[in-house]
Formats: structure tokens, C-alpha cells, sequence
């Protein structure tokens, strides 16, 4: 039975890819897009990764489907052209052999990695019960804070480039209804992942991707201003998580002689302080590379 | 307990799985926008909120329950309102 699912989930995930390249409207092509984005959450789900689920459906189908449908509506329709047979044969051969080439990994790995058991061995030091969040941030912090730095790169990218400021249609007498059920409600659901971060699928990427998604709900109703002091402080909070993760980590140098080095007994208050700043200057990042608003463009 | 509302629990999610495949039909088969999303919006809550109401009943948790509740509601509230806000994109394009 459930390889019936997974052969239909499958069958889904390609189908959706298919259409989001091959049609020729871009909100449609968007639209599967995101379908795509979401099937691929199932599977990840199905592949017992729940962590990366989470990640998937808030970051990559939620999030950048709506960053492209803003960038489709700037870049306007498409116009047609024809793309010539040297083009799409380069484009097979490399697809093919990319293809090659992960069957090939896939047929030549020797099953797991040692780097459960490794993880598992040691997660009693980390402060936290979940394996991902051990990880993310005690194990490989190091990679975690160099990430949170690239978002912090996008940002100031964003802001200097200065695009145009949005202008949003009036959206209508549901929309403030909606705002005033679903906001508090997405607050709450981002507390609890953050929470749950630390012994259960949860953490600051996804619990900042949903506070970021009641950010924009919040905008679109109108009922938050896009200019002036409140985008200097929504870029302060979101240039602080990179300030917050740097701090913590030079004062777990300065405490226990090792850089990201999180004193053991007392690990988990400090990956939990780590998390909730990283949570919310995510979610500032995240709905000002939406918003796209830049110092000029403030008039 | 739990086997007492067994039969009732999946009774409820057979029903609404009757009304979210309704909902598929009527998107794929009716003729034009506003009846599409008449079928989508309305079928598809119903349908939801049956397959919930079928999962409680299963669960017999009352965390559980609340969070179900809450995805109903979820489902209900986002559903309405972007059935409304497609709709009057609609209304306005045609008018002018």
C-alpha cells in the first residue's frame, strides 16, 4: 500500500517539475513550482527526514514560490522564443550525465554513513535530544553560523541594490479578518517549533520561515507600514542573528577555551538563546528580501 | 473507547474523502472560474473538517484534538479568504 503512495509521489514530483518547465504562463509555471515543493516535502517525510520537511514546505515551496510570484509580476509575461537544437542537446547531455552521476553515487555508497552512530554516541553532550538540532548547532555550528552569514549577505545585497519599492493591490474586507485569526495563530506555531527544536523536529529555520510568513500577512493587510522606522529596526533585527550567533560564540571561546564550544551542563540554554535570535532575524530577512525595499527607494 | 469510535471515526474520514475527490471533480469539470473555486472553496473545508473530525474520533488525544482543530480552522479561514481575494481579482479584471 504505501508503495503505491510513494510510486504516485514520485509519479507527482516529476509531473509538477514537468509543468513548471514547461508551461508557458509564469504564474502557472510558479504554481507548480510550489505543488512540486510540497510533494517533495511528502517525500521527505516518507524518507523519515521530518526536520528537512519542515524546512521544504515553509522555506522552499511557501517562501521562494512567493518570492517568484513578486519577481513574476515585475518581470511581466513571457514572450516566446525559440531555443535552437545545439541549445536543448547541450542541455540533454549535461542532464543526462549529471543523472549518470547520482546513480552512480547512489549505486557505489556502502548504505549509512557512520555519521549517525557518530552523532548518536555523542548527543548526550550536545543539551539537546534531537539528533538534527545536535547537529545544526553544537556539532557543526561553525557551518551553521557561515550560513546564517550568507543570509546576512543577501539582506545587505537586497537593501544596497535598491528595487522598487511593492505596491500592494487594496486586498478587501476578509483580508484583516483573516490577519487577525491566522497571525497570532502562525506566532504560536513558531514558538512551539522553536521550542520543539531541541528534542523534536522543529528549529529556528522553519520556526523562522512561519513567523516570516505571519510578517507578510501582516504587511499585505496594510496594517503595517513598509517604510521608514519600522524597515530600519525589521533590518536591524534581521543583521542581529548573525551579531547574536557571533557573540555567543566567542563568549563560549572566552568561557570554555573553544571556539563555538557551548559549556556542556548548561548546552541547551545557550542552543535555545542561539535559536530564538536566530528565529527572528530570519524572519526579518526573509520578509525584507520580499519586500525588496531599499534606503533610496524610502520617499 | 477506542474501538467504540472506531466505525464512527472512519465512517467520518470516508465522508470526507467523498467530498475533497467532489472537490477535484468539480475544479477539473466546471466550466469557468467562479464555479470552480464554488466548488473548491466550499467542498474542500467541508471535506477537511470531516477527515479531522474522522482523525480525532481515532486518536481519542486530546492534544491531538486541539491540533486538529486548529488545521480546520487553518484550512477554513485561508480557504475562505483566498477564495474571496481570487474572486474579486476576477470581478475586477472584468470590469475593466
Amino acid at each position: 500500500m504505501t508503495a503505491v503512495f510513494d510510486i504516485l509521489l514520485a509519479i507527482g514530483i516529476l509531473g509538477c517539475a514537468a509543468a513548471a518547465l514547461a508551461v508557458r504562463e509564469r504564474t502557472a509555471a510558479i504554481a507548480a513550482f510550489m505543488v512540486a515543493g510540497l510533494l517533495v516535502a511528502l517525500s521527505w517525510v516518507r524518507l523519515g527526514a521530518p526536520d528537512v520537511a519542515l524546512a521544504e514546505a515553509a522555506i522552499g515551496a511557501g517562501l521562494t514560490g512567493a518570492l517568484l510570484l513578486r519577481s513574476a509580476r515585475r518581470l511581466g509575461p513571457v514572450r516566446p522564443r525559440s531555443v535552437g537544437w545545439p541549445v536543448l542537446g547541450s542541455a540533454a547531455i549535461l542532464s543526462a550525465a549529471l543523472a549518470a552521476t547520482l546513480a552512480w553515487a547512489v549505486a557505489s555508497s556502502r548504505g549509512i554513513s557512520s555519521y549517525q552512530s557518530l552523532v548518536a554516541e555523542r548527543l548526550s553532550e550536545s543539551g539537546v535530544t534531537n539528533p538534527v538540532t545536535a547537529v545544526l548547532l553544537n556539532f557543526r555550528a561553525w557551518d551553521t553560523l557561515l550560513e546564517i552569514a550568507v543570509l546576512s549577505v543577501a539582506l545587505m545585497l537586497v537593501a544596497s541594490v535598491g528595487t522598487a519599492r511593492i505596491r500592494f493591490d487594496r486586498l478587501g474586507e476578509m483580508m484583516l479578518p483573516c490577519a487577525r485569526i491566522v497571525v497570532p495563530l502562525l506566532v504560536l506555531v513558531s514558538g512551539h517549533l522553536l521550542w520543539l527544536g531541541s528534542s523534536d523536529p522543529g528549529g529556528a529555520f522553519q520556526a523562522g520561515a512561519v513567523l516570516a510568513g505571519a510578517g507578510l500577512v501582516l504587511v499585505m493587510s496594510g496594517h503595517v507600514p513598509t517604510a521608514g522606522r519600522a524597515v530600519d529596526i525589521a533590518r536591524v533585527v534581521g543583521l542581529s542573528g548573525l551579531a547574536i550567533f557571533v557573540i555567543a560564540a566567542s563568549a563560549a571561546q572566552v568561557l570554555t577555551g573553544g571556539f563555538l564550544q557551548f559549556p556542556p551542563d548548561v548546552a541547551k540554554a545557550w542552543i535555545i538563546a542561539i535559536e530564538a535570535g536566530l528565529t527572528l532575524s530570519i524572519a526579518a530577512t526573509l520578509v525584507l528580501l520580499f519586500l525588496g525595499l531599499s534606503r533610496h527607494s524610502r520617499s | 473507547m477506542t474501538n467504540l469510535l472506531m466505525v464512527p471515526g472512519l465512517v467520518l474520514i470516508a465522508a470526507g474523502l467523498w467530498f475533497l475527490l467532489i472537490a477535484a471533480l468539480g475544479l477539473w469539470q466546471f466550466p469557468d472560474l467562479m464555479s470552480r473555486l464554488h466548488a473548491l472553496t466550499k467542498a474542500d473545508t467541508a471535506g477537511v473538517a470531516l477527515v479531522a473530525l474522522g482523525a480525532t474520533c481515532l486518536t481519542a488525544s486530546l492534544s491531538d484534538a486541539v491540533v486538529l482543530l486548529l488545521c480546520v480552522l487553518l484550512v477554513a479561514v485561508s480557504g475562505a479568504t483566498t477564495g474571496h481575494l481570487i474572486a474579486r481579482a476576477r470581478l475586477k479584471d472584468t470590469e475593466t
